[in-house]
């Protein structure tokens, strides 16, 4: 299924050191790609670009037959989201957070208040973080509500950057259940993932993205 | 009752260098090394508010509509030259941006002022138009730099925010607004403050003037209200122009945030 989500010779360059970095690779429907390499290899980087919240020197990315300049970039973000490592946190409640998104123009389906309730419960957090102040939460928490609120907008493609990073082990791990459940429950989903992290490679259907070994990527 | 303003005589005038004298005493004594300082600032003061009473004379003689137009422009400049100045957040402060913001906004209160409130014959006279379309320039000059200012700050420090909005689906616009309204209130914030205290903490200086030229306080209190109303209003316009025009500069054309707004703090690409 190469035609789902490919990217060709996506080029760019990092820092003021300059150096170049060209990648191609491809996702297959339902899949999980999982970029990896040391730090400052441009992983962050390179999720950026496939978001279209950065820019690249050359290259092009195609999802289903559609190369992305012919999307507006607007629609284009709503579809491939991108999640930061770093969660960013507005400000009221957890649920004002959760919301905030829907208030904007492109969107046109509601808050859907249930969904976002079974969502934490499988991301270990309880309901009654709802009305927490969100600048309160710990790293881990707002970093997991980060997440659900990337959901509940129901991209086509998660772009995630270290998503476990600030995450014990329980926690951790109920982050990729969840995640390989969300791939899985419908047709028309994946995944791109930076991650340190090797204990993600066990998810089927899996392809790894080296960028500190080869710079030309997988196919 | 004795009506009119009471001359100064040169002699009188020189008297007030007494004052420059006790201030450079307390200068020297205390070793402030301001001397210096001092006397270049009140031989300025002499110079520049001299020859700007010359030139108002022959303006106010003349009273030519384009010289006034011309006159006001070149404050204009003058004011969004100082304005770009005082944004250290926004890099160098776009001139041209906060020139053009400036001048529409002056203009469209002045004139409303000028023409339907004081109406004064001809309608443009020199004599009303140029320290009323002045003391907007002097304060919408404060509240655009304030608010570029922190519009640029802002976005700094809500970097995460604005990418997370982005990635959303947001539109620059939607993706910016919070910070639009901080940029805003911390524009308008001092001139709303000042229609609270006026009267009460200061008492202005056009209003002071008036009545030291022997105006009737009822009627200096009147055209003070007229001046603070069109502050605040010029200032709204301004802030909002230039917060409008300016807030693209920070996206690049695909709406993406701009690298200069990243290297600025030194943020993680």
């Amino acid at each position: 299924m190469a035609d789902f989500f490919y990217f060709e010779n996506i080029s760019y360059h990092l820092g003021a050191a300059g150096r170049r970095v060209t990648v191609s690779a491809s996702l297959a429907e339902g899949g999980v790609l999982l970029i990896k390499g040391p730090s400052g290899a441009g992983k962050t980087t390179l999720l950026k670009i496939l978001a279209r919240l950065q820019e690249c020197d050359s290259g092009q990315v195609f999802f289903k037959g559609e190369n992305w300049l012919t999307i507006p970039v607007q629609l284009w973000r709503a579809m491939i989201s991108c999640n930061s490592q770093k969660p960013a946190v507005f400000n009221g409640t957890v649920l004002d957070n959760l919301r905030r998104p829907f208030s904007l123009k492109i969107r046109k389906e509601a808050f859907n208040l249930s969904e976002a309730e079974k969502g934490l419960l499988e991301l270990l957090l309880s309901r009654e973080i709802l009305g927490q102040e969100a600048r309160t939460l710990s790293g881990g928490e707002a970093a997991r509500v980060a997440l659900l609120r990337s959901v509940l907008l129901n991209p086509d493609i998660l772009l995630l950057d270290e998503p476990a990073a600030s995450l014990d082990d329980k926690s951790g791990s109920a982050v990729r259940d969840f995640l390989y459940h969300w791939v899985r429950q419908r047709p028309g989903r994946g995944i791109i993932m930076v991650s340190h992290q090797h204990d993600c490679n066990d998810l089927p259907g899996t392809k790894v993205l080296d960028l500190g070994v080869q710079q030309r990527g997988v196919n | 009752m004795d009506v009119g303003v009471i001359p100064i005589s040169n002699f009188q005038l020189g008297l007030s260098v007494v004052l420059v004298l006790i201030t450079g005493l307390i200068s020297a004594a205390l070793k402030l090394e301001l001397l210096k300082p001092l006397i270049w600032g009140t031989v300025r003061t002499f110079v520049q508010l001299t020859l700007i009473g010359y030139a108002l004379t022959l303006i106010f003689q003349v009273n030519n509509l384009a010289l006034i137009i011309i006159i006001v422009t070149l404050m204009c400049l003058i004011a969004s030259r100082t304005a770009s100045q005082r944004t250290p957040n926004a890099g160098r402060g776009p001139l041209l941006l906060g020139f053009v913001s400036l001048w529409v906004s002056t203009f469209l209160v002045g004139s409303i002022v000028v023409v339907l409130v004081i109406s004064p014959q001809p309608w443009y006279s020199a004599r009303i138009v140029i320290p009323i379309f002045g003391m907007i320039l002097g304060n919408s000059m404060n509240g655009i730099a304030l608010s570029l200012d922190r519009l640029f700050s802002e976005v700094k420090s809500r970097i995460l925010e604005i990418e997370a909005l982005l990635s959303f689906g947001a539109t620059p616009w939607e993706a910016v607004r919070d910070c639009v309204k901080e940029a805003l209130r911390a524009g308008m914030t001092p001139t709303i403050n000042s229609l609270m205290v006026v009267g009460l903490v200061s008492l202005p200086g056009m209003m002071t003037g008036q009545i030291l030229g022997g105006a009737d306080p009822q009627q200096a209190v009147r055209y003070q209200i007229v001046v603070m109303l069109m502050i605040a209003a010029a200032v709204a316009i301004g802030c909002l122009l230039l917060i409008l025009m300016s807030y693209k500069r920070l996206f690049t054309k695909t709406d993406a945030i701009s690298p200069a707004v990243f290297t600025a703090d030194g943020n993680k690409r």
